[in-house]
């Protein structure tokens, strides 16, 4: 579809999620009718679904060992199909992954203990947490150790790996045997690939939401002093930053309705995360940054000359400096985790941005207050968006840009080219990485913890969660929220070039010098992040970078 | 003979013993004399030299390899370790080879010896080298030699300097942690009700990692809505409690969650100062007519002092590393006013991958330790000698 056409049904008054949904409905009943599924087929999958999603039944504690083995047992359909019993016998892989939470590879283990006992190989794991993993990877390319097989990595790393040829291309069966095709929007080529070939097996999508306060936004007595305070229009959730900005500053001096303290607008986190606070900046950039004509928003692809101290990120920077006199006390000492954790699931702040754990967290974790009171749509929009081009301020004829951000796009599994000379052992990693990645085990890592989201069409059939136990109205809304976004025709997709995270740590340290007010404005911060990161891709090598960066971009 | 405990005869009988003995040897200290034949001797320099060249022979084979001017088939640096290993023991089994009995005394400190090198002389001097690298791990290029770019490039970073700046302040808090630490030391030397039990209980900081005192009293007791702290502030009519909110704020609090940790330490050493004064010397004192605050400052003080600079120094050099309670808390914001110079290393080095230039901070900042230390002792000798 194009943008044009997806912004005028919105504007003529179809909600993004309805539009998104009935072309999701239509496309389905096409598909099914053009494959001719028969009856029973269908059923069979759909009863292999459901049964699934008993495991070990919605609401009946956490899953344990025993269950993600029974899962990893009962989606063993389709290894069967490839592979025969006993075919990889005396080969040996190693599986580096994440061990947080106790999820991720202690997940893994109990789901591919069938997978071993069926297939007849043996998997070596290696576990990292999370603090250690980039540092691991990182030294293991640079000193050419890679002592792994098979790895749990997320598509930012795909410069530092894909890019050296350290990657295994995917043979055609797993593209067949995990349904590629069902992958949401933005997790389709050309992300996952480099140069037109496929490396990755997604087994997770990542995106930020906009998470509002249903309360503040229904609540008479905000909506009369919205009107008498002189603001214009009607008092309701913010569908652009500039009502976001109006609203930040309207509630100032107000009391929040469910706990009676102050009330807050958008909560921003002001201080650094190990890079991943820069995300935050991104998404209220990205609406006025990310222009419908240009895949690329951070850097010009040509030169990597950062657009970061371009106008919309200046706009964005200064959005946060004007609305800091009306964030909580101390939150030049939140970071985004306190702005999600102890800030608004507690009941802090009506406006957050985030991933999708503060929509499952809502309802089930004890310290939520909100799980009753939140709600969920994509990322605001930009009345005017920024078009490095010309170097204009753009008002789009369809209305206001909206750009959702595809904050670290998600974790996939990737096969490493070291196992390429021996063919057994190639087979048998990528048998392994598919039935982690299959369409079926993918529904019940969205349904029960597992530290993974969403990153299937298949995986947003309302009526299985509804099936399964979960609100559907809950659901829908927190579900919708990301398949919105994943599947936006201008969705914001984040550079995945080698040391992005890099770029991302040293902005952090420049904003939070810009946030205390050590830089004299927005552009001056935004300069020295430009200049920092000027000299990040010097260091990197500057051919090397654009070179690799188009060819993220598929260009 | 009357030999005294310590084993060593009185002066009178050393001279004659050692007139006595002076034709035979060291007898006192020699076990036995050794009669090593010279193939042995011969046995011996050959396998230390024979290693010795393996160990050269490969190093150099394995160092053209990986410049790239020749081929040999190594796959990793593992056969330089075994040659370096074959040496070490060569070189160990000759010292008994060939100077026999005062070689095995030998044994007992040359494995330590090697160890020690090849644990922290050689990655010393590896770190030498990456310091004055450019390394990226993120680079294709890898590691390349760029002079003294490195140290151009710190002499222009405002995050370091504002960095070392910091560590000033933070090490200045001392003066005042070792007040407080002298004071609570008096405090427990002095008869008091439950004194085991406070000794214990003050002891009880120290015991606790840095990290949970960030958790538990930096994210928690110090949380600006929940938090006790807060709490308790909002009581005493500071409407907006923040701790971390302005730059000075920020790092006084920092500065009293470390000092709160390591104020039991500087105690104990005190308090263990304190306990080895004889109580003579305080009771001379007043008899002679001195007050409490005249005794104090001018007999204890004083004889405190030795103690009282090794436990400062020993702090300081604590204080140096602060990064844990930063990281954690408040990752060295606002704006870097708690930044030290262990917390920005690890970002420049671990968030961002810039081996080569980390590398330079802490080696710049270990010869900065080293110096600031050894200025501080001659100082502190100087001061301390007059007492005496």
């Amino acid at each position: 579809m194009k943008i044009e056409d997806y912004n005028r049904a919105v504007s003529m008054g179809m909600t993004r999620r309805r539009l998104l949904q009935t072309a999701a409905g239509i496309g389905g009943v096409a598909a099914l009718g053009g494959l001719g599924l028969g009856g029973g087929m269908a059923f069979a999958q759909d009863n292999l679904r459901a049964e699934i999603l008993k495991i070990p039944g919605v609401g009946a504690g956490s899953p344990t060992d025993a269950d993600w083995q029974k899962v990893g047992e009962m989606c063993l359909g389709a290894t069967r199909a490839n592979v025969a019993e006993g075919e990889f016998a005396g080969v040996e892989l190693t599986f580096m992954g994440l061990n947080n939470q106790n999820q991720h590879n202690v997940l893994f283990r109990g789901f591919l203990k069938a997978w071993e006992t069926y297939t007849g190989a043996k998997i070596n794991w290696v576990d990292l947490a999370q603090a250690d993993y980039n540092a691991r990877l990182q030294q293991s390319i640079a000193t050419g150790t890679v002592d792994f097989d098979v790895i749990e990595m997320g598509a930012p790393f795909e410069g530092d790996t894909a890019g050296r040829g350290l990657l295994s291309e995917m043979p055609d069966w797993v593209k067949q045997q995990i349904d590629m095709d069902d992958y949401v929007g933005y997790l389709k080529a050309p992300v996952g690939t480099w140069d037109g070939k496929t490396y990755r097996i997604s087994i997770d999508g990542d995106c930020h939401t906009f998470a509002y306060r249903k309360d503040y936004f229904d609540n008479a007595d905000f909506k009369a002093a919205w009107t008498s305070e002189g603001n214009s229009g009607d008092f309701g959730v913010p569908a652009t930053w500039q009502q976001v900005q109006a609203t930040t500053k309207f509630l100032k001096g107000k009391k929040d309705p469910l706990t009676g303290l102050d009330a807050h607008g958008y909560l921003d986190p002001l201080k650094g995360w190990g890079g991943f606070g820069f995300y935050f900046l991104e998404s209220r950039a990205t609406a006025y940054a990310k222009h419908p004509d240009n895949a690329a928003w951070l850097f010009d692809p040509d030169t990597m000359k950062p657009y970061v101290n371009n106008p919309a990120f200046v706009r964005a920077i200064q959005d946060v400096m004007d609305v800091m006199p009306a964030q909580p006390a101390d939150q030049i000492n939140a970071d985004p985790g306190t702005t999600a954790f102890q800030q608004f699931l507690a009941g802090t702040g009506s406006m957050i941005s985030w991933w999708g754990d503060v929509g499952s967290n809502a309802r089930t974790s004890d310290s939520s207050v909100v799980g009753d009171v939140v709600g969920f749509s994509i990322l605001p929009g930009s009345d005017d968006v920024y078009n490095n081009a010309t170097g204009q301020w753009d008002t789009l004829p369809s209305g206001p840009n909206y750009a959702p951000n595809m904050a670290y796009i998600g974790w996939g599994v990737y096969v490493m080219s070291r196992v390429d000379s021996d063919e057994k052992k190639h087979k048998a990693a990528w048998s392994c990485a598919a039935h982690l990645g299959g369409k079926d085990i993918a529904l019940w890592m969205a349904a029960y913890p597992s530290g993974f989201q969403p990153y299937r069409n298949s995986q947003f059939n309302y009526p299985e969660w509804v099936a399964a136990g979960y609100d559907e109205a809950f659901v829908e809304d927190y579900l919708g929220s990301n398949l919105d976004s994943y599947n936006h025709p201008n969705a914001a997709i984040e550079p995945r070039i080698p040391g992005i995270f890099q770029y991302y740590s040293v902005a952090e340290d420049e904003l939070a010098k810009g946030f205390a007010g050590q830089y004299k404005s927005a552009q001056e911060t935004a300069d020295a992040i430009a200049a920092a990161w000027e000299k990040i891709t010097d260091q990197i090598g500057r051919d090397s970078q654009v070179k690799l960066y188009k060819a993220s971009l598929g260009m | 003979m009357i030999i005294e405990a310590g084993g060593q005869p009185p002066a009178f009988l050393r001279l004659s013993m050692g007139q006595a003995l002076a034709n035979e040897g060291d007898l006192l200290h020699v076990v036995t004399n050794d009669n090593i034949s010279t193939r042995r001797i011969a046995f011996g320099r050959a396998i230390v030299w024979g290693s010795a060249a393996v160990l050269a022979l490969t190093g150099l084979t394995q160092t053209l390899q990986e410049t790239g001017l020749a081929g040999f088939g190594y796959s990793n640096w593992r056969p330089t370790l075994y040659a370096y290993i074959l040496w070490a023991v060569c070189l160990c089994w000759s010292q008994v080879l060939i100077r026999g009995e005062q070689g095995k005394r030998t044994l007992f400190v040359l494995p330590a010896a090697l160890f020690v090198i090849s644990m922290v002389v050689f990655p010393l001097l590896f770190g030498l080298v990456i310091a004055f690298s450019d390394w990226n791990l993120s680079s294709p290029t890898g590691r390349t030699f760029n002079g003294l770019d490195n140290i151009r490039q710190m002499w222009r970073d405002p995050f370091y300097w504002n960095a070392l700046t910091n560590m000033v302040w933070y090490s200045l808090a001392i003066l005042v942690e070792y007040a407080i630490a002298f004071g609570l030391a008096l405090l427990l030397n002095s008869q008091i009700r439950a004194r085991k039990f406070f000794r214990v209980a003050f002891l009880m900081p120290l015991m606790l990692s840095p990290v949970a005192v960030s958790w538990m009293i930096g994210k928690s007791m110090m949380e600006v809505r929940f938090g006790p702290v807060a709490r308790l502030a909002r009581e005493l009519g500071w409407e907006q409690p923040s701790f971390f909110g302005s730059p000075e704020l920020a790092r006084a609090s920092i500065m009293i969650m470390d000092a709160w940790t390591f104020i039991p330490f500087m105690m104990i050493m005190i308090l263990a100062g304190l306990q080895a004064i004889p109580k003579e010397v305080q009771e001379a004192a007043k008899v002679d007519g001195a007050n409490a605050w005249r005794g104090f400052w001018e007999v204890t003080f004083p004889l405190m002092l030795p103690v009282s600079i090794t436990a400062i120094l020993i702090r300081i050099i604590f204080k140096l590393k602060l990064a844990d309670i930063i990281i954690t808390v408040t990752s060295g914001g606002p704006g870097g006013a708690t930044d030290s110079v262990t917390s920005f290393i690890f970002r420049e080095y671990r968030d961002r991958s810039n081996v080569g230039y980390g590398t330079l901070l802490a080696m710049v900042y270990l010869v900065l330790i080293v110096i600031a230390m050894t200025i501080l002792m001659k100082i502190a000798e100087r001061w301390m000698r007059p007492q005496y």
